[in-house]
């Protein structure tokens, strides 16, 4: 959930926030603290009316009484009586936030230990296929790389987020095992699952339920750790937004193709560093266009890619896992 | 359709005026019993016709394999036509000892028109799942070619005018006798392994001359052409939790009872290539071991 909060020349503060998830008026070992935390704050806000909370497909708003269970997503729209003692409160507020944006940051920034530098996405198996010749071939992998990971994996992020509970993420796992039937792409997916669970388990203390959950996948076996459910449950539990999740899912594969590409000499890393940005907004589109969407949706729309990666074990000499 | 004391039932899938139109839908639900082998296949590449008001052509298989069965399905490829909206799905449910040998593949229209991936819409889905215990999935693989915004298929394709998949599958059931381990071979062991062999060989070479090629690119000023003919294995299937070092598998189990445990090795063939002839012979060359269990070689001739 994002939560910022303006401070504007008007009389009217507004507190976007998108809640999505289910609240209970009991706390259960599923249900997120940070969450419970938060918008057990916010009711404050709301009783005192401070707050006005609406539903996004409703005109009227709601009550605080009536939250028991129920899934809210909306603007909230507070009149200012006394815009100091706002500002009080929003300073109370904003250093969760604020902490939560370094998360975010240190998830996102690639010395995260995950060892996404070892995979290059196919992409050593399209140069040498002659498929990838020169920078603008390379621009194309990307974008076809990117839409394709949207289509299929981008469900999985998206779910893991949205409800990030030990049952979903199982069997979200299963499923993917199932999905990704090229071996060399699948190999990949779980170490870097695995390596990114370890890290965000030993990081992210303030969340002991990812610790909880690794030590028991382990125990059972019947778990692959697929980087993309895993990717997703880290952002649920942190309290990313799905929004956010999906971009940054979609931005850390960008981020390791291109780095991949540098390795591979194909691009020098100034070149590297303008084609990200010029690739940004094609990469929103297709994060826009591949978002939200259920898990029995996923598919491949390059196939192409598939043959390729698959190709890498026939590589005769390599620099990448895959 | 081959010699008669191979017991395998061939079926031709037929449509009249030989292709699907807009809005055609096809449902076909099919039942191996144990211990029956059946072949679906076509009389030609199936054909589908340019969508009329946005509709689509669909056909959906569904299909049970009883134990020790197999089914084949190989088809001659999809051709759609330029602007033709095109859906299908294949559902699969294994028994255990159950095996399948699937063949999936498309074309990218009618090339002498200079149709070349023309197409509004192409969706293919595949899935597998294991019987009993909440149908356990296996293989779920899903194609979707939509004309859009971002990139145009002839793109995605890259000068490729045949995608194509190969799902070899052959379910072993071990049995696990005391601390004894006894394996039935399944059907298509050899075929998968095989391909594998095969596969690797061919692209090893040719990404080996590309790849020397390229290197000598700056000397010899030619300009480096992709593989005319591209492909890759991979297996896919549930693994076996524990491995001794004597490569027996322990289990801890009652010594009176037995128990069994599934082992499911696929194999899945992905393909492309510039020319339907050259996909024709290579699904001839490796199939042709299935002869014997079918009769008649798969695409010969």
């Amino acid at each position: 959930m994002l939560a910022q909060s303006w401070l504007c020349k008007d009389v009217v503060v507004m507190l976007a926030f998108d809640v999505v998830g289910t609240l209970r008026t009991r706390r259960d070992e599923d249900c997120n603290l940070k969450l419970w935390l938060w918008v057990r704050e916010l009711k404050n806000f709301w009783r005192e009316g401070l707050l006005f909370v609406q539903r996004e497909e409703e005109e009227e708003g709601i009550s605080p009484d009536v939250l028991g269970s129920s899934v809210l997503r909306g603007c909230a729209i507070a009149p200012m009586e006394d815009q100091g003692e706002l500002v009080e409160k929003n300073k109370s507020i904003a250093p969760r936030e604020a902490l939560l944006q370094w998360s975010e940051w240190q998830l996102l920034d690639s010395i995260l230990p995950t060892g996404g530098f070892a995979h290059s996405f196919g992409l050593e198996a399209a140069i040498q296929a002659c498929i990838i010749s020169d920078p603008e071939d390379l621009k194309t992998y990307i974008v076809h790389v990117l839409d394709n990971t949207g289509s299929l994996l981008l469900p999985f992020v998206y779910s893991a987020t949205v409800s990030p509970t030990m049952a979903n993420w199982h069997k979200l796992e299963k499923l993917l095992d199932a999905t990704l039937t090229n071996e060399v792409g699948r190999k990949a997916s779980t170490s870097q699952g695995s390596a990114l669970m370890r890290v965000a388990a030993a990081v992210f203390t303030e969340i002991p339920s990812l610790k909880m959950m690794r030590d028991a996948s382990l125990g059972s076996g019947a778990v692959s750790f697929h980087h993309a459910p895993v990717f997703g449950l880290i952002c649920g539990l942190l309290g990313l937004g799905s929004g956010a999740s999906q971009r940054a899912y979609m931005f850390i594969t960008m981020r390791d193709i291109i780095s991949a590409a540098t390795r591979l000499n194909l691009v020098g890393p100034l070149g590297a560093a303008v084609m990200q940005h010029q690739i940004a907004s094609v990469a929103e589109e297709l994060s826009k266009k591949w978002m939200d969407r259920k898990v029995d949706e996923a598919c491949q729309c390059t196939p192409l890619l598939d043959t390729v990666q698959g190709c890498h074990r026939y590589l005769f000499s390599r620099l990448f896992c895959s | 359709v081959g010699p008669s004391k191979t017991d395998a039932v061939w079926i031709y899938t037929i449509t009249y005026g030989g292709g699907l139109v807009s809005g055609d839908s096809v449902s076909v639900e099919l039942d191996i019993g144990h211990d029956c082998t059946a072949v679906i296949t076509t009389q030609a590449s199936t054909k589908v016709y340019k969508s009329v008001e946005g509709k689509c052509s669909v056909q959906v298989l569904e299909a049970r394999i009883g134990s020790n069965a197999l089914l084949v399905i190989i088809p001659d490829p999809v051709t759609c036509f330029s602007t033709a909206r095109y859906s299908q799905k294949q559902v699969f449910r294994v028994a255990s000892t159950s095996s399948l040998l699937l063949v999936d593949w498309i074309t990218s229209g009618r090339h002498q028109s200079g149709e070349k991936w023309d197409f509004q819409l192409y969706k293919s889905s595949n899935q597998i799942y294991l019987q009993g215990e909440g149908d356990q999935p296996l293989f779920i693989d899903s194609v979707v070619l939509e004309e859009g915004t971002t990139a145009a298929i002839s793109e995605r394709m890259q000068g490729y005018q045949v995608i194509a998949m190969v799902v070899l599958l052959g379910l072993v059931l071990i049995m696990i006798k005391m601390h004894c381990l006894l394996e039935c071979r399944p059907k298509l062991k050899q075929i998968q392994d095989q391909v594998q062999e095969n596969v690797r060989k061919m692209m090893a070479e040719q990404l080996h001359h590309s790849g020397v090629r390229g290197h000598n690119k700056a000397n010899s000023g030619h300009s480096i052409g992709k593989p005319l003919f591209l492909a890759s294995c991979s297996t896919f299937g549930p693994k076996f939790e524990k491995k001794t070092s004597q490569g027996y598998l322990k289990v801890q189990c009652d010594p009176v009872a037995q128990k069994a445990r599934h082992k499911g090795v696929g194999v899945v063939v992905r393909i492309a290539a510039t020319t339907t002839e050259s996909v024709y012979k290579f699904l001839e060359h490796q199939l042709g071991g299935m002869e014997s269990l079918l009769g008649v070689a798969p695409y010969r001739g």
